[in-house]
């Protein structure tokens, strides 16, 4: 199969491509106009190191898994036509955006300078989900090495590992009350998990044919919902254990999932480019959302007051629609995402709202919500960052999670200029201890466990890509 | 924060319309909702008093410690608290938080109902079987219970002379059948077998104001949300709605309060008497369970007309509740125990399945626009659309929904735990899950039915993922 065929032919995720880097800087790229630079600065050369202009090259690697720059001619006629499901739709404007491409985004009231601060390391395979507690204590990761594990936020420590699932873990969600979490794995179970003692509820929830892939909590804890490859949506009542509802949700593998603020409503978005708004109480859709390019949607959430719905499309944009009128209302570019399904976090920084998402060429981007401005873009990961969370807390922290199977933690720099001075990134230093942590604990659990067949790829084939990278270490 | 999408059809219609469910745990003869209207109370024959979670109609909790019949319910206002009067003579007050009792109290007699104070809630008034009804002050460490009185006050001028032996005789075989706070907590309303409505101030414990309103038995008082009208419900086959005057004004003298009966509902045909009587929610509806039928009647106040009879199922229903914010009714069946559900089923509007589909009324001539089938080029089309997006979005600040019960100030918002581990302490129930879902009647053995999820051995570790479920299906 050729690049050519894969790229002009099939759906995004289909692409037959090493996942890992083949950076591309074809001169039709820059696509967002308020802040991409002139083409030509950024096809030279990769401005990684520099963090000024890492805005400009953003626009130039977009595209990279999914084309060549020799195809690109032809990417264009193609795509004239056969523009649904294709990630690469905005790649075609490459005059327009020179204009404003000198002067800087003139309003920017939103700085963020986030740096790392730990990497855990631990998990065997690529990390799907990491979340914060809700109390902003605890953070959990899952791996696609079917175990769960939890951190200290504060100091990185690794507290617990839950073994049960009998493949890989793709989706964990974390109860209104800490206590409790809830997993989702590709052996079909949703199991519940004591935090303190890192035991399972005798009862996991049986009921999805295929993988479950996401989860969410009633925020007050009662419900949970969970979306699968099964293409449905269950709504369970969680102290019965019982599937309290089945939402005839979508034709293709449900995504994401996301409970409301209080609890009214459900949304799920699926494969098929549609997210759907439900009411808890009937089990009702009550709007669908869905944009012209119907680019597969892997992840929804509900902004925090619940207005909004953000939803993460592998056509590497980020939209924020209303689903009361049902528009859209921003689009966040600047980062990749024509694979995996990725996953991000609304966060506060000062007074303003962050968006914050990884990206598939190891960067973590940060946006205003409300100027859809690139206000950071930052590197650590080796390979596909799949998910990123922010705390609940005011400690304002931000924890990733990657193929490469680390999670790593991230404190904003910013914030801390009058108070403790956070030391700068220093893999080595910080490291080190969470390392050693997690060492002694991949001694004891040395019997390999079952492949997992999905890391948080959502491709309509269900091809199983190459074992992405071997880890590092280990 | 689902209003925003339901059809407003659906939200104009505010009583039910047909029975939508029902629940059942054991014998239940008594039901009471909370304020907030996310919890149903059920208080058992067995004396068990049962916490139905009504988002999921499952059982949140399970209180034991009566041995006789639950007789009457009541909450807190923060929902935290709630009072169970039994006929084992006994009133407990129970913690939910813990699920344990804070107080408990016994009687000299059976307790008919016990309404705990509005504000207080380690205070409230019991109507005792063939007693004086008694104020309760359980905030100490010792209860105080101070009776008040039963009698009626007469008018002033017959209290310049002796009443007359006949009164005297007359006012001793006054008893107290119901006895409810005002919505200040200042005054006590209460209603005796001879008909006769009583206003009694709470700090001195003395009848203010008395006056007739019926022939017979006084059988039940309930008072709206915001407390300014009272349902009586008579042994005379009437049921009365009365509005009352502000007790707690400054310059109340109580010879000028005059209570007028407002409506008199009854069945002038059937001539049929009210086991219960409930307010609706906004107190805009007043609805009565039938003796000896299987009708609920709703009537409305504004001109006092009855609006509905609800069928259900063919049984006789005991006590009577309204949701205090939706369309939904609640009634004890007095045969089977169950407690049957009443409300509104919106039907699916497919148009919000796809959303470029709307729903007309008739055909209508589709007239094309002038640019409807132009062709534009995708950069065009995609930088166009981007540039629309520059409306203010604000993803943070949290605006109050209508119709969200938002908690006073000194009311901290109380939250009851949910608790997973409630499968095992469940052995009577009648259902059992068998899979996704599917519920079954549990077989007379009981024990030994397979019921295994299949043969794919999915959770094939898990035995306990075929432990009892203990609800049933709606």
């Amino acid at each position: 199969m050729s690049d050519f065929d894969s790229a002009a032919s099939t759906p995004v995720p289909s692409v037959h491509r090493p996942p890992k880097r083949r950076r591309v800087y074809d001169d039709s790229e820059a696509s967002t106009p308020r802040y991409s630079s002139p083409d030509e600065l950024g096809d030279h050369k990769p401005h990684r190191s520099s963090k000024l202009k890492t805005r400009q090259d953003l626009g130039s690697r977009r595209r990279s898994h999914s084309s060549d720059g020799s195809v690109d001619e032809l990417d264009h006629t193609y795509h004239g036509r056969n523009r649904s499901r294709s990630s690469s739709i905005d790649s075609h404007r490459s005059s327009h955006s020179s204009p404003d491409a000198p002067s800087p985004p003139v309003y920017k009231p939103l700085k963020l300078n986030y740096k790392q601060k730990f990497i855990l390391k631990g998990h065997r395979k690529g990390v799907a989900q990491v979340r914060f507690s809700p109390d902003g204590r605890w953070i959990a990761s899952c791996s696609a090495d079917s175990t769960i594990k939890i951190w200290d936020a504060e100091t990185g420590k690794h507290m617990r590992t839950l073994e049960g699932h009998l493949a890989g873990v793709s989706t964990i969600a974390w109860s209104p009350d800490s206590n409790t979490i809830a997993s989702g794995s590709d052996d079909k179970t949703i199991r519940l998990w004591h935090r303190a003692t890192g035991k399972p509820y005798p009862a996991p929830l049986l009921g999805h044919h295929n993988y479950v892939y996401s989860l969410a909590f009633s925020p007050k804890g009662n419900m949970l919902v969970s979306g699968s490859y099964d293409e449905a949506v269950f709504l369970w009542d969680l102290r019965a254990r019982r599937l309290m509802r089945s939402l005839p949700a979508h034709s293709d593998p449900v995504g994401g999932v996301d409970f409301i603020r209080d609890g009214t409503l459900v949304c799920s978005c699926s494969t098929d480019g549609l997210t759907r708004v439900w009411d808890t109480a009937t089990g009702q859709c009550l709007r669908t959302l869905v944009h012209e390019d119907n680019a597969p949607v892997t992840t929804v959430r509900f902004s925090p007051n619940g207005r909004y719905i953000l939803a993460f499309t592998l056509d590497s944009c980020i939209r924020l629609w209303d689903y009361v009128s049902g528009t859209c209302k921003k689009t966040y570019q600047g980062h990749v995402n024509n694979k995996y399904s990725l996953g991000g976090a609304f966060g506060v920084g000062g007074t303003e709202g962050f968006i914050v998402s990884g990206s598939e060429d190891g960067d973590l981007v940060f946006w205003d919500v409300k100027t859809k401005d690139m206000v950071q873009k930052v590197s650590g990961h080796e390979g596909v960052v799949l998910w990123v969370d922010t705390s609940p807390s005011v400690s304002g922290k931000v924890v990733s999670g990657g193929l490469d199977g680390t999670v790593r933690i991230w404190v904003d720099v910013n914030e801390d200029v009058n108070g403790v001075k956070a030391e700068p990134v220093d893999a080595d230093a910080t490291e080190d201890e969470p390392m050693e942590e997690a060492r002694a604990e991949i001694g004891e659990e040395r019997n390999t466990p079952r492949e997992a067949s999905v890391v948080r790829e959502l491709g309509r084939n269900q091809e199983l890509e190459p074992s992405p990278e071997p880890m590092d270490e280990d | 924060m689902n209003l925003s999408l339901t059809d407003p059809f659906v939200l104009a219609q505010d009583y039910p319309e047909s029975t939508t469910g029902s629940l059942r745990s054991g014998h239940a003869t008594c039901v009471r909702f909370n304020r907030k209207g996310d919890f149903l109370a059920a208080g058992r024959v067995d004396g068990t008093v049962v916490i139905f979670d009504v988002e999921t109609n499952g059982v949140a909790r399970k209180l034991k410690g009566h041995t006789r019949q639950v007789q009457s319910l009541s909450w807190s206002r923060d929902g935290r608290y709630l009072l169970t009067a039994s006929q084992d003579w006994k009133c407990n007050i129970w913690d939910l938080d813990g699920g344990r009792i804070v107080r408990s109290v016994r009687f000299e007699a059976p307790v008919y109902i016990a309404e705990l104070h509005p504000w207080n809630h380690l205070m409230f008034v019991v109507s005792l079987f063939e007693d004086q009804p008694l104020l309760v002050d359980a905030s100490g460490p010792k209860v105080i219970k101070s009776n008040l009185p039963s009698a009626p006050k007469r008018n002033k001028y017959d209290e310049d002379e002796p009443i007359s032996d006949k009164q005297a005789a007359q006012d001793a075989k006054q008893t107290t059948t119901v006895a409810v706070f005002t919505a200040s907590g200042e005054h006590i309303l209460s209603g005796t077998n001879k008909g006769w409505l009583n206003i009694i101030e709470v700090s001195t414990r003395t009848t203010i104001y008395s006056t007739k309103i019926c022939t017979g038995v006084v059988i039940f008082l309930r008072l709206t949300g915001s407390g300014r009208d009272v349902v009586v419900n008579a042994q005379d086959r009437i049921i009365r709605t009365i509005q009352l005057p502000n007790l707690s004004a400054a310059d109340l003298d109580p010879d000028t309060i005059d209570i007028e009966i407002e409506h008199k509902f009854q069945d002038v045909v059937n001539k049929l008497s009210w086991n219960h009587v409930a307010f609706s929610s906004t107190g805009e509806y007043v609805t009565a369970s039938t003796y000896n039928n299987h009708d609920i009647y709703i009537w409305e106040r504004n001109h006092g007309s009855l609006v509905k009879i609800l069928e259900g199922p063919k049984e006789e229903h005991g006590i009577v509740e309204w949701h205090p914010h939706r369309p939904l009714i609640a009634a004890c069946g007095l045969e089977s125990g169950r407690i049957h559900i009443w409300s509104i089923m919106p039907s699916q509007r497919w148009s919000a399945l796809a959303p470029d589909f709307v729903e007309v009324e008739e055909n209508v001539e589709y007239i094309e626009h002038e640019d409807e089938f132009d062709i534009h080029p995708q950069e065009e089309i995609h930088k166009r659309r981007l540039d629309l997006e520059d409306e203010e979005v604000d993803v943070l600040t949290v605006e109050p929904v209508k119709g969200e019960i938002v908690d006073e100030e000194g009311i901290s918002a109380f939250r009851m735990p949910v608790q997973l581990d409630l499968i095992d302490s469940e052995s009577e129930e009648e259902f059992v899950a068998v899979g996704r879902g599917e519920m079954r009647r549990k077989s007379p053995s009981g024990q030994g039915v397979d019921y295994g999820l299949g043969e794919d051995g999915v959770g094939g570790s898990d035995v306990e993922g075929k432990k009892k479920v203990k609800s049933r299906r709606r």
